[in-house]
């Protein structure tokens, strides 16, 4: 765990981070955003997801944005988010098990600003999403 | 890229849509929601989790998730087939509920690539979140990919 930036190294990996891409939660969480209306049942049931030619029911890739910012605070819970764009290169697939990683890619110490690269993967080692983020952390 | 490597449609769009302002919504950001959603993405500071906090914010990306009344201008070319291709979000200062927030829309950027396939439109749409007093709290963005048409 990180609590100021001089902790921190160019080059290092952050902590593995398997966030809870159930259905379930998956699921829920598109109905808490309003996204379980309208969006036919992709986010809710394989099976509906299948019958919109997608290979099982999806997380909402606003979720996998946020699990890789929850991982950015477990490895340093002091940082503040800056920016982060994420780039969805294919579906997660709910009840998929995934593993989220993240480098140190970039250290700017007048600033106080680290850059990382966060990649979710599935078992396959496939990249689903890849993200880039800028956090501010404590002198 | 130079000015006159831009394809012709794509110089039209970007002189007539780049940085118009066509949608604002007014958004009510209820604590127990931003719980919820940190906790699912997997937070566990309670600055996140508990709204008696008294560094209670939402979550970096729960802005993310708010869409306003409309992602494209209602004139906006159809290039292709769309699909979304990411989102971005730029933290100015915390977002504190409960509290109102007001997002307003543009076309922040427009531009290609060429693949195999052929050409691919980009269209970035920002929503600006501010709060009714006027300040600057965030902005999200919204990728995404139009694949012409074979």
């Amino acid at each position: 765990m990180v609590d100021s930036l001089k902790e921190v190294e160019f080059g290092e990996e952050l902590p593995a981070f398997e966030p809870d891409t159930s259905l379930k939660t998956g699921s829920a969480f598109a109905a808490l955003i309003g996204w379980g209306q309208g969006m036919g049942g992709r986010f809710a049931s394989h099976e509906d997801a299948k019958k919109e030619g997608l290979p099982g029911a999806m997380i909402p890739g606003v979720l996998s944005q946020g699990y890789l910012v929850a991982m950015i605070h477990h490895w340093a819970p002091a940082a503040d988010i800056r920016k982060i764009d994420t780039v969805f290169r294919a579906p997660v697939l709910a009840d998929d098990k995934h593993t989220i990683t993240g480098v140190v890619t970039d250290i700017d110490e007048d600033q106080g600003l680290v850059e990382l690269d966060l990649t979710v993967a599935n078992e396959k080692g496939e990249t689903r999403v890849f993200g880039t983020a800028t956090i501010s952390l404590p002198a | 890229m130079a000015e006159e490597e831009v394809d012709i449609d794509i110089k039209q769009a970007r002189d007539k849509f780049l940085n118009q302002e066509f949608d604002e919504k007014v958004f009510d950001i209820d604590p127990d929601v931003t719980a919820q959603y940190a906790r699912m993405c997997g937070e566990t500071a309670s600055r996140f989790l508990d709204p008696a906090d008294p560094d209670f914010q939402a979550p970096p990306t729960f802005v993310a998730s708010l869409s306003g009344g409309r992602m494209l201008p209602a004139d906006y070319p159809r290039f292709g087939i769309g699909m979304d291709a990411g989102k971005g979000v730029e933290c100015i200062a915390p977002i504190r509920p409960p509290v109102k927030l007001v997002g307003k829309t543009h076309i922040h950027d427009i531009y290609t690539k060429t693949g195999r396939s052929g050409r691919m439109v980009f269209t970035v749409s920002r929503i600006e979140f501010y709060t009714e007093d006027g300040k600057h709290v965030a902005n999200a963005d919204s990728r995404q990919v139009m694949r012409e048409r074979g």
